[in-house]
């Protein structure tokens, strides 16, 4: 059998060391714009030059011997003609397929503010060739400006600060981190970051970035009036699904490609996993989805049912957190805290089920708090903080593994 | 593949596990001279104790899907196709505690600078196999092939 697989990131790399798991034999070929496989999720240590390029490439340097993959690299996909069962590449070669997998993720997203497309200096922050465009450009006392203080702004701050340069991370919320945090979980990381180089401006909006005659931007003009000088301004406002190339192609598309339960697409043969679904947009259920397509594409059922996506872990400057679910409280919503001087803890209770949480600063044991949700499983508001995997204890006797007893 | 099997009505709490796991992690340390309170004095089992209902001992399963290895952006925990066991490479390891997060049994944890897993490696180093279970007297916890 002869498989496709477009992209080199979580759910292409996991569909296929898993489709290796159950066939030895099948003909399979990996195709991606990137030249090297690569952690997104660790882009932020190669900026900050804790790691090289090697060494946040988390497939392994055997991945395509070990695997018996034929990999070709740096060429990215033109179309897809689902009757013939055809691949196009933009350098011209046609690829035919048994099966075809689409692992193409997501790409950054630049909003429609003036200047912004237009400049030079003006990068997004999704893989390898961003981090190089940066770091060519980057001086000891360049001043950088990131838009959105999400995971991958924050992330970039972090970085920039361990190399002693000055960032301004410019946020619309109130605080920083507003997916997954509240505004005194959010203060602890700011004060953080403050501590260690980074600026914040929060509640402001960018609306115009202004470029010279060489197109370059200069300097930011911020809603409230307020202006800001930068060398470099990096956008972390948000990715999108990267389904351009499918455009004719017959695969539905509505935001991110429609697949159903068993992660195909509306053309037989082919098959979607990760980002590009717009399903999630972090790493397990990206990797999740990757092996249930791998299984369903060597013809076993199998049906991607651990959808819950809405989880996220924090780890900066030796304080991390956990966040899970809604964590902001409607007005019927039970909020419990708990707090010392090291740890806060916020439960969202509704209708006596856990909506949503934030434990920071000890993440020890914490696995389990997901199931709770997903499950809906009913708490006592009273005892909440006291729960423990062990309430919910099974071993399954036959082979040991262990089970939640909900 | 090799488990550590736990008959929970057999466990009395005594502990003996989580002292030899803490030693066994601290090169040079024995039983009487393990540091209990310091920086490394984590153990990667855990026993949860219950008014009326006893005790409940948490090891990590190695399991046959693990949700820790499917949420590891660094490549640094892998199951092992052959032993089974899910191993954990602290070099590679990025720090972001998405497998904590992930772990549905609470069985891992952070160590206590945050910055590297707290993870059984079933002391695959030594001969005579995990710590934990030469040193339960109750034999509560044993090795069998499952």
């Amino acid at each position: 059998m002869k498989i496709l697989v477009i992209g080199a990131s979580a759910a292409g790399i996991s569909a296929i060391k898993s489709m290796r798991e159950m066939d030895q034999d099948a003909q399979i070929t990996m195709i991606s714009k990137e030249k090297n496989i690569h952690s997104r999720c660790m882009l932020h240590h190669c900026l900050s030059g804790h790691r090289s390029q090697e060494s946040i490439d988390f497939a392994g340097s055997n991945f395509c011997a070990d695997q018996s993959v034929n990999w070709l690299k740096g060429v990215a996909v033109a179309g897809i003609d689902p009757q013939k069962k055809m691949v196009m590449l933009e350098d011209g070669q046609k690829l035919t397929f048994d099966k075809l997998l689409i692992a193409t993720g997501a790409a950054y997203f630049i909003p429609p503010v003036p200047g912004l497309r237009e400049a030079k200096n003006v990068f997004g922050f999704r893989d390898l060739a961003d981090v190089k465009k940066i770091d060519a450009l980057l001086k000891a006392d360049s001043r950088v400006v990131i838009i959105g203080s999400g995971l991958v702004g924050m992330d970039v701050a972090s970085a920039l600060n361990e190399r002693g340069i000055k960032n301004t991370v410019v946020e619309m919320m109130p605080n920083i981190l507003p997916m997954q945090l509240d505004q005194p979980s959010a203060r602890v990381y700011q004060t953080l970051f403050e501590k260690n180089g980074s600026d914040f401006l929060l509640s402001e909006k960018v609306v115009e970035l202004k470029l010279d005659e060489n197109k370059i931007g200069t300097s930011l003009m911020l809603e409230s009036g307020k202006s800001l000088e930068a060398d470099l301004v990096i956008v972390a406002a948000g990715v999108r699904p990267q389904t351009d190339f499918l455009e004719g192609s017959g695969i539905v598309c509505d935001r991110g490609i429609v697949v159903d339960d068993k992660m195909q697409t509306s053309q037989p043969d082919i098959y979607a996993a990760g980002d590009v679904t717009g399903l999630s947009g972090i790493w397990p259920n990206a990797m999740k989805q990757g092996r249930v397509a791998a299984q369903n594409i060597l013809g076993q059922a199998v049906s991607y049912e651990d959808r819950y996506a809405i989880k996220n872990t924090i780890n900066f400057y030796g304080c991390p957190t956990l966040s899970l679910g809604k964590i902001s409280p409607d007005e019927d919503t039970k909020v419990c805290l708990q707090e010392d001087r090291n740890t806060y803890q916020k439960i969202l209770i509704k209708n006596q089920m856990i909506e949503g949480l934030i434990l920071q600063g000890n993440l020890d044991h914490v696995g389990f708090w997901q199931e709770l949700i997903k499950n809906k499983v009913v708490v006592d508001e009273d005892t909440v903080f006291d729960i423990k995997y062990s309430d919910f204890y099974a071993v399954n006797e036959k082979n040991g593994s262990f089970e939640v007893a909900i | 593949m090799k488990r550590i099997m736990i008959d929970r009505e057999k466990c009395d709490g005594c502990l003996n596990c989580t002292i030899a796991c803490i030693s066994a992690h601290q090169e040079g340390s024995n039983f009487y001279t393990a540091d209990l309170t310091g920086k490394t004095a984590d153990s990667r089992n855990k026993i949860y104790f219950k008014e009326k209902e006893g005790y409940f001992p948490i090891f990590c399963r190695h399991c046959d899907e693990p949700e820790c290895v499917m949420s590891c952006m660094s490549g640094a925990l892998s199951k092992d196709s052959i032993s089974g066991l899910v191993n954990y490479d602290a070099d590679k390891c990025g720090s972001c505690l998405m497998c904590v997060m992930n772990c549905p049994y609470g069985v891992m944890k952070p160590d206590q600078t945050n910055t590297k897993m707290i993870k059984c490696d079933f002391c695959q180093d030594l001969t005579e196999g995990p710590s934990c279970v030469k040193a339960c007297p109750k034999e509560a916890i044993t090795v069998q092939e499952v």
